[in-house]
């Protein structure tokens, strides 16, 4: 399958050439990225390590995950939005980009990780189980890989 | 000697070139910043959103506090290492941003607000680590903290657009 066509027509779309003609909106929405990605990453190594047994231990891991979830929740849609504008803007670069593949696979990952399994896994869970530290090793592997991929964007 | 001509010579530096020219070490020391800053921005996050009675009211302030505490730390250090060594590397470019300027101011001002914080009103914590609603102070400092560091990140990005 032949994904050029779609990432053209992003390309083109008036807000992407909105966005791409203004020589301040893309760093503004950047910035917005920015944040929204200090906040996921941020309670998910809080919620991950936790159940690895590393931190916040005085709580319990349902007492972390529902505290913490919303705000993880919050700070993704934000990044997700502010990141199709800023891909929108510069479809075609992307297209071309090595790195860029990986962040939406790592990312795509990340997100069907969180909804299917360590949602439902922690709900309740007293102590972590086995299956509960491989999903959040993973979720800590994929979310930083994210990250990484998105850094690597800029320069390869 | 001016701070001009100090950044002129720490960006021309044997170091700071060979850092500037590294095609990989570069956006290694840069990834390690942004991945590093997540982790210490991430986590005061969630000790000042208690702070200001908007997540995990019920929980003592002492132990978010405290368990947080290493990551911050640990965040902290790296962003603070990397981010040296990338200003190592292109000094003399930075210098006359005025983001660049704004978040170095911005960076002290929080450190002393932390500072502040932990010398004062957190010493009667016992007093209010229980109350959803904290003393003003301590919301104060909460706020202080979430609205800087989001400067810090906002002219941490802005930099790169306003480099001549």
């Amino acid at each position: 399958m032949n994904l050029l066509p779609f990432f053209q027509w992003c390309e083109a779309t008036a807000i992407g050439a909105y966005i791409r003609q203004s020589t301040t909106i893309f760093p503004v929405i950047e910035v917005f990225h920015l944040f929204g990605l200090t906040v996921l990453l941020g309670t998910l190594t809080i919620i991950d390590l936790r159940i690895l047994g590393i931190g916040m231990r005085r709580q319990s891991i349902p007492k972390i995950v529902s505290s913490l979830g919303p705000l993880t929740v919050w700070a993704g849609i934000i990044t997700i939005v502010t990141g199709i504008l800023l891909f929108l803007s510069e479809a075609l670069k992307c297209y071309d980009n090595q790195a860029f593949p990986w962040k939406m696979w790592l990312a795509l990952a990340g997100i069907l990780l969180y909804l299917l399994f360590q949602r439902r896994m922690t709900k309740g869970a007293q102590v972590s189980s086995a299956q509960m530290k491989i999903v959040a090793v993973l979720s800590l592997v994929f979310w930083y890989g994210v990250a990484l991929a998105g850094r690597a964007i800029a320069f390869i | 000697m001016s701070i001009e001509s100090i950044c002129q010579a720490i960006q021309e530096s044997n170091i700071g070139m060979g850092l500037r020219e590294s095609p990989v070490l570069w956006p290694c020391i840069e990834a390690t910043h942004v991945l590093s800053l997540a982790l210490s921005v991430g986590t005061i996050a969630i000790v000042d959103l208690r702070l200001i009675g908007v997540l995990m009211k019920d929980e003592p302030v002492t132990d978010i506090i405290e368990q947080t505490q290493p990551w911050t730390f640990t965040g902290f250090g790296l962003a603070f290492i990397s981010g040296a060594l990338l200003f190592w590397s292109e000094a003399f470019r930075v210098y006359p941003s005025w983001s660049f300027r704004m978040k170095m101011a911005c960076i002290p001002l929080l450190g002393l607000n932390a500072l502040f914080f932990h010398k004062t009103i957190y010493k009667s914590v016992d007093k209010w680590n229980r109350s959803p609603v904290i003393p003003m102070r301590a919301r104060m400092a909460g706020w202080f903290g979430l609205i800087f560091w989001a400067v810090v990140i906002f002219c941490g990005r802005w930099t790169a657009y306003n480099l001549q």
